[in-house]
């Protein structure tokens, strides 16, 4: 309900006429005629400050200079007046009268009224075009959205599912150079590609691999990938289970490779298990071959889908 | 060096595997063909050499026995079966690296001081194995090649004053240069191995074939700005903005692959191991700054802290002169 | 000058009438757009001078910068992820295949005149943006500014921090450099997880898959025009607001919820708000200068398969960053389905509600205090400790998932384990809020109880008399903690300058007998 005991006249009650020494008009400052001095200094030296800008910028000079000069000049000149209006001009305090935003009731009513009874006279007779129209409205509103929405971009499908790696397809660096089985020693780190995928963004992203030569026997990660790992290679998907970064970070000792965003640790003798960190699942591994030339080639694309977790990613 | 904490049954795994891959490249290099290199004797297998700029593509494989000065060729990696054709594979030789053994005459000052300074840890033999016939802290040594040693004593990593730390870290050493090359004289005349001491001729590099590389392989442990940080379970990959990094331990470091670090052999080239090594010992020991204070390269943490604290809070304090208190 | 010239220059200038020139100009505007019945109240307009209501200046002045300086930037760089050889002047980047983005990026950097200071401007504007308006929101909520009738301006407000939060963080990744890129990517994934729309949410927003080449134009056009426009349109509604309400004051002498006391718009209050624009521009500029921010050189052109360790986004985004730290892996498949929760609940519900509390806090306020009256006055943080330590539980708890965000910086410097760290990091997450809300809570109740609290104390002189009796006298206050503050009047309708016009300005006086009180700090 309105505030009916304060209602303070919207007319402003006028006051005489101020003289110059009433103290509201005065300076704040102890000692006007210092604090003008001051200012004056520091305008001056604010001007000095903006002209040397114009100067650096003409003159090409380095970013600090100009940074520098800049900065100082617009200070000085912000400071100056600031300080004129705090210490040289009229503080008060003064008051003002607050004025009630709320209207009486009678206002109210006769807004809410507006709105109530002539609607109900436009809609009560004319229900037809009234429901018409909500269903217009209704079915554009809807509608409107399909272009700022659907048009945006395609539909996942399957392009969070699958790669580009298939069975024999060499194993290739970011330079496309492929790589030989005896060219690596273990502790050996490579970031590889399927060939011919190095340069694209479907490539880049969703492909990359990184390849580990651990020893130089085969080993076994998981029972079920006895052939995955030939010769001590092994690959895992490069994009973390977690967010998708790239998981670079090979500690050739712990056999752990971490992630550098948010440090999960996956192990990598294990089929890339998570030994800590929020990643939730162990990087897919990529079964391995030798072709018959000795460059390392995949067997098969992932056996799931790569990177981070999304609602129609079924588990293997 | 102490063994690692873990929480599976790595113990086992880690302890097999780095004697064991050491053991396996011992093994592998012994049934080396013979490099061919610049001296006379000793030489088998017909190879192509080339002491040009250009990259020469290298069939055969490292001379282990013998090797002294090879100044223009240098596989450092034993490969029995190098693909020469169709440059497929990752050519060696060139001069943008030259791979040199510590000479011979520096191999019995080295035993003498290893028999001072390693042989507690590592065994008088340098093969891990103690007086008793137990085994020592330090790890076998034997078959590791010289730039590993050298690379461990110049950097003061060895020898370890802390034998609980997980990894060694880089300190002040009481060891000369040359007498890291004299232990590497020593310890790799016991079972002579690859990679000889890498020295990286840096004119020519190509700076920003340097900075591509290192953002692919090396920041992700180093950060783009090779600032360092802790990585898992205690370890850390070091600082290498710290200009007492010579470009020699950064070569050393990127080919035999110390401690955590994986090694980079046989998918860099020389060239590629020169470029990025010029890339760190240039631009990323000597930060330019441009834009001002570089605020320590730690990134956007440090940049919020200054906006808050200088920015805002200096601006509030210009508030509070400005206003009332009350 | 004849007779005859100075009766008509006399005759002009009395034409004008008694406010010469300035007068006539005022004239013809309000014959034209009415600014006379409007204009006197508007320069009559009190506004109360208590140093916390400024830090919203600060807010609007920062993007004012931000305007300027994005103006600047908006005419050298290209939104494109077509790749283009780097054609600029620095060294490691010669010949390197570069995003058209990050390479106009790095030439604003190094090829344009003033571009890299420009670009350090920006930056350090938005940090102070961002850092102020939230300084702004907490001042807001701690003295009970939202509460009716201005819970609207507090919810549009809250909208504006929401929006400048993703402003900032699509700001920041449009040069495409290694790090932003890599906060994309995170993004990305963050929308990924959504059940049930998630995937299309990705593909939607970004225009496919990962990393696109039309989400760089895409996020452009939302940082340079669409979020731009909706913010002015939201900073007009929000002053509008004020200026229709009036500004909120602090209890004091004179001061009651039915008026405003403080300094009048014009000249004081102008002149202290240009000046404290300058001054705001002045930060920005001399941080620019002096502050390397976001050197994205050094970074290089971003690739999906390359990572930096130790990334972290900008600080106010930190806070996701280091929920998504702690999370524990928890993830859900059943039914051929995935709900990866550890993305979930810490990047989209989290979040949510963080923001939706914010928004609902006037409502839940006035449920739980059964308060619905109009407040004008503020209320001192002590006064109301339950909303107090409610809010520094809040604030408490963002400040320690923000510290969460550096576990790998502070196991380095401290030489702690990484794992060590994060467990810490998740048991403060429960304990920091309920132990900060507690003692925040006890010290509101104790300050409300101490007699003086603020003040100097003073001190108490012992006497002794001659019969061995011991009195206290409590002393004067110092000389400079007692200030005397006029009391409040209404704005002099006219002001008699005729001293000024005509004769020497005379002496204001030291002190004033009528209307004075004193006040001791």
């Amino acid at each position: 309900m309105s505030d009916t005991e304060h209602e303070p006249s919207r007319t402003r009650v006028p006051m005489p006429i101020a003289t110059l020494n009433d103290p509201h008009l005065g300076d704040a400052a102890k000692n006007p005629g210092r604090v003008e001095g001051i200012i004056a200094v520091v305008f001056v030296l604010g001007i000095i400050m903006m002209a040397a800008f114009g100067a650096a910028y003409w003159q090409n000079w380095n970013p600090w200079i100009l940074g520098g000069t800049l900065g100082a000049g617009l200070f000085l000149l912000g400071f100056g007046l600031t300080a004129w209006g705090k210490y040289l001009m009229p503080q008060g305090p003064f008051v003002e009268e607050r004025h009630v935003l709320a209207g009486s009731t009678a206002e109210r009513n006769a807004l809410s009224a507006a709105l109530v009874e002539r609607s109900t006279v436009v809609v009560k007779r004319r229900r037809l075009l009234g429901g018409l129209f909500a269903a217009g409205s209704g079915i554009f509103g809807i509608v409107a959205i399909f272009p700022l929405l659907r048009s945006l971009g395609p539909v996942p499908g399957t392009s969070f599912e699958k790669t580009d790696w298939r069975r024999g397809i060499r194993l290739v660096d970011s330079n496309g150079r492929p790589i030989h089985k005896d060219t690596l020693r273990a502790g050996n780190i490579v970031t590889v590609f399927p060939e011919g995928h190095q340069d694209d963004i479907q490539g880049q992203s969703m492909d990359q691999t990184v390849l580990i030569r651990v020893s130089y026997e085969a080993f076994t990660t998981i029972k079920g990938r006895e052939t995955w790992a030939p010769e001590g290679y092994v690959a895992y998907s490069k994009m973390c289970t977690h967010l998708g970064c790239p998981v670079g970070l090979y500690e050739q000792q712990l056999q752990l490779l971490v992630c550098p965003c948010h440090q999960s640790m996956f192990d990598v003798t294990n089929g890339a298990v998570p030994q800590f960190g929020p990643a939730p699942r162990p990087l897919p591994q990529l079964p391995l071959g030798i072709n018959s030339d000795g460059y390392l080639v995949a067997q098969s694309d992932y056996h799931e889908a790569v990177g981070p977790g999304f609602w129609e990613r079924t588990t293997t | 060096m102490p063994r690692l904490r873990s929480r599976t049954r790595r113990p086992s795994l880690a302890a097999f595997l780095l004697p064991g891959g050491l053991l396996a490249v011992a093994t592998l290099s012994s049934l080396a063909v013979f490099f061919p290199g610049a001296s006379a004797s000793g030489q088998t297998a017909p190879s192509h050499v080339s002491s040009t700029g250009n990259l020469a593509k290298q069939c055969g494989v490292v001379n282990l026995k013998g090797v002294t000065s090879v100044y223009g060729t240098g596989n450092p990696f034993h490969s029995p079966n190098l693909n020469c054709s169709g440059g497929h594979i990752i050519s060696y030789g060139d001069s943008a690296i030259d791979y040199a053994n510590p000479p011979a005459s520096y191999i019995s000052a080295g035993a003498l001081l290893f028999a001072q300074t390693c042989s507690s840890c590592h065994g008088s033999r340098a093969n891990g194995i103690g007086p008793n016939g137990a085994a020592t802290i330090g790890p076998n040594l034997q078959g590791v090649g010289a730039a590993t040693v050298d690379f461990w004593v110049a950097t003061g990593r060895m020898p370890a004053t802390d034998i609980k730390a997980v990894e060694a870290e880089r300190k002040a050493t009481r060891l000369t240069p040359q007498q890291a090359l004299e232990l590497a004289a020593y310890v790799n005349s016991l079972d002579p191995a690859v990679p000889a001491v890498p020295t990286p001729n840096l004119k020519g590099a190509d700076l920003a074939a340097g900075a591509d590389l290192f953002s692919l392989n090396c920041a992700a442990c180093h950060t783009i700005t090779g600032a360092g940080d802790a990585l898992a379970f205690g370890t850390n990959a070091p600082s290498l903005q710290n200009r007492q990094v010579t470009p020699q331990q950064v070569a050393e470091a990127m080919r035999i692959g110390p401690a955590n670090m994986p090694r980079f052999t046989g998918n860099l080239t020389d060239v590629q191991v020169r470029d990025v090594v010029a890339y760190v010992t240039e631009k990323i020991q000597h930060p330019a700054s441009p834009g001002g204070a570089g605020l320590g390269g730690v990134g956007p943490v440090a940049e919020g802290f200054v906006a808050l604290l200088l920015g805002v809070g200096g601006l509030a304090l210009i508030c509070f002169w400005i206003g009332e208190r009350s | 000058m004849s007779d005859a010239t100075a009766r008509t220059k006399r005759q002009a200038k009395e034409a004008l009438g008694p406010y010469g020139r300035v007068g006539q100009v005022v004239g013809e505007l309000d014959d034209r757009i009415g600014i006379a019945k409007g204009g006197r109240v508007f320069l009559d307009k009190i506004f109360p001078d208590h140093w916390s209501f400024m830090l919203g200046e600060i807010t609007l002045y920062s993007f004012i910068v931000l305007i300027a300086t994005g103006i600047f930037l908006a005419l050298y760089y290209v939104p494109s992820a077509t790749e283009v050889m780097y054609n600029g002047s620095y060294a490691p980047l010669h010949h390197q295949m570069v995003s058209e983005a990050y390479n106009t990026s790095v030439r604003i950097s190094f090829d344009v005149r003033g571009g890299l200071l420009m670009r350090q401007m920006h930056h350090w504007a938005a940090d102070i943006f961002t850092g102020s308006m939230i300084v702004h929101m907490a001042r807001i909520f701690f003295t009970g500014a939202f509460r009716k009738p201005r819970e609207l301006n507090y919810t549009i407000g809250i909208v504006m921090l929401i929006i400048s939060i993703f402003e900032g963080f699509i700001g920041y990744s449009l040069p495409d450099d290694l790090i932003s890129g890599t906060g994309l990517r995170i993004g990305y994934s963050i929308l990924e997880s959504v059940p049930l729309v998630g995937s299309y949410l990705a593909t939607f927003i970004w225009g496919g898959t990962f990393p696109s080449n039309a989400v760089l134009p895409r996020f452009y056009i939302i940082h340079v025009l669409i979020f731009p426009l909706i913010l002015f349109g939201l900073i007009g509604a929000h002053l509008t607001l004020l200026v229709r309400q009036k500004h909120t004051q602090f209890a004091g002498e004179g001061r009651t919820e039915h008026n405003v006391v403080g300094s009048p718009m014009f000249p004081t209050f102008m002149a202290k708000t240009t000046g404290f624009l300058f001054m705001v521009a002045a930060a920005s500029a001399l941080l620019g200068a002096f502050a390397q921010i976001n050197p994205i050189w050094q970074f290089g052109s971003y690739l999906p398969y390359k990572i930096s360790y130790a990334v972290q986004p900008d600080w106010y985004m930190g806070w996701t960053d280091g929920v998504l730290r702690i999370m524990p892996s928890w993830e859900l498949t059943a039914f051929g389905h995935t709900i990866p929760l550890e993305v979930f609940l810490p990047a989209v519900i989290f979040p949510g509600l963080v923001f939706n509390l914010a928004l609902l806090w006037p409502a839940i306020e006035r449920r739980y205090t059964g308060d619905n009256e109009l407040h004008n006055l503020l209320d001192r943080p002590r006064d109301r400790p339950k909303r107090t330590a409610a809010g520094a539980a809040f604030f408490a708890l963002l400040f320690t998932v923000f510290g969460a965000s550096s576990t790998d910086v502070m196991a380095n410097y401290f030489h702690l384990s990484l794992n060590f760290v994060l467990w810490a990091f998740r048991i403060l997450f429960f304990v920091v809020p309920i132990v900060v809300g507690l003692v925040t809570y006890r010290i509101c109740l104790e300050m409300q109880g101490v007699h003086g609290v603020g003040k100097r104390k003073r001190s108490v002189i012992v006497h002794l008399s001659e019969d061995g009796a011991y009195s206290t006298v409590t002393a004067d206050p110092r000389p400079d903690d007692v200030r005397t503050e006029l009391h409040p009047q209404p704005v002099p309708e006219r002001i008699d300058i005729e001293p000024l016009v005509n004769g020497k300005d005379t002496e204001t006086p030291k002190s004033s007998p009528t209307g004075v009180r004193q006040v001791t700090r």
